[in-house]
């Protein structure tokens, strides 16, 4: 078995063997299959609550992933956000030194999460200019596509 | 928490206990992913690549240490899940009587596609742990609904 706490490294190992055997086209693809297939979760409770759903989905992922975050709703200005202080899955892979990390790994969490609120009519952007640190930020924001949702 | 028209929500990573379970859904999605576009053989590659490089330093441990290595490792990976997992050691011989995976178990809970060749994330993966150690690791069983599986190691004669 590979436990829990061993999945960062073999989820980045996945995206080198990935893209040996298809190219970046492939590690994409999988990105957007995973999304698709995987965060359902996100997708509906966003449907449903709106920029809250946000809140209550990363509420729960990023407290089981011990992240070192603070995370922002403000409904009147219609944005939530994530301010990463220290990804815990991009700490370990750069405190792994036998192992070395995808090249982009980082950019999963903008396609995967991407996918999803862009198709629900929000705004998504992500900075990742710091990810060799450990550190980025998430901006999601109402559009004129958008639902408020029905509220918590 | 207040609830009003804006939340902010603050966290160290000392705050919580680093334990997301539903990570074996999305790497039982790569595994799909692969066995699905690449075939079997790139699944298997895949996880004997990630041991071999992950697990470098406990293959180093089990070549020093042999079977309490292995040992040490499975007690820990298992706590950490909270695995049921009977553990008998012997001078020659290592064997696991998982009563079901704990990543199985998640899944299954949590409603995620558990991937055909999911069990080789333990097939694999300890056979990629014992290569070149002087240990030979087999499955003896495994139950692909649970995870439900034995697993036996034992020292290659020389």
């Amino acid at each position: 078995m590979i436990p829990c706490t061993d999945f960062i490294p073999a989820y980045s190992e996945l995206f080198k063997t990935l893209e040996d055997l298809g190219g970046e086209e492939a590690v994409e693809d999988f990105w957007r299959t995973l999304s698709e297939e995987f965060l359902g979760n996100l997708r509906d409770h966003v449907e449903r609550f709106g920029l809250e759903g946000c809140w209550e989905y990363w509420s729960h992922t990023l407290n089981e992933e011990a992240a070192d975050f603070t995370m922002t709703l403000d409904l009147d200005e219609g944005i939530f956000r994530i301010d990463m202080h220290c990804c815990p899955s991009k700490r370990r892979l750069l405190e792994c030194p036998h192992v070395e990390p995808y090249r982009a790994y980082c950019r999963h969490c903008d396609l995967l999460y991407r996918n999803i609120l862009e198709a629900l009519g929000y705004s998504y952007s992500i900075d990742l200019s710091r990810c060799d640190e450990a550190r980025c930020s998430i901006t999601v924001t109402e559009g004129a596509g958008s639902r408020s949702g029905e509220g918590l | 928490m207040e609830r009003g028209a804006k939340r902010v929500m603050r966290r160290k990573a000392l705050d919580n206990v680093y334990l997301h379970k539903d990570f074996h859904g999305a790497l039982s999605c790569g595994i799909d992913y692969l066995d699905s576009h690449f075939g079997e053989e790139a699944v298997r590659q895949y996880l004997h690549r990630f041991t071999r490089s992950f697990y470098a330093p406990l293959i180093r441990e089990i070549e020093r240490r042999g079977l309490p290595a292995l040992r040490d490792h499975f007690e820990r990976i298992y706590g950490i899940e909270g695995g049921e997992v009977a553990i008998e050691m012997t001078e020659r011989e290592l064997t696991l009587r998982v009563k079901a995976c704990p990543a199985v178990t998640h899944m299954r809970r949590k409603g995620y596609k558990v991937a055909r060749l999911f069990k080789e994330t333990v097939n694999t993966v300890n056979g990629a742990l014992c290569e070149g150690t002087g240990l030979k690791a087999e499955l003896l069983a495994y139950d692909d609904d649970t995870g439900r599986s034995t697993q036996r190691f034992t020292r290659e004669k020389r």
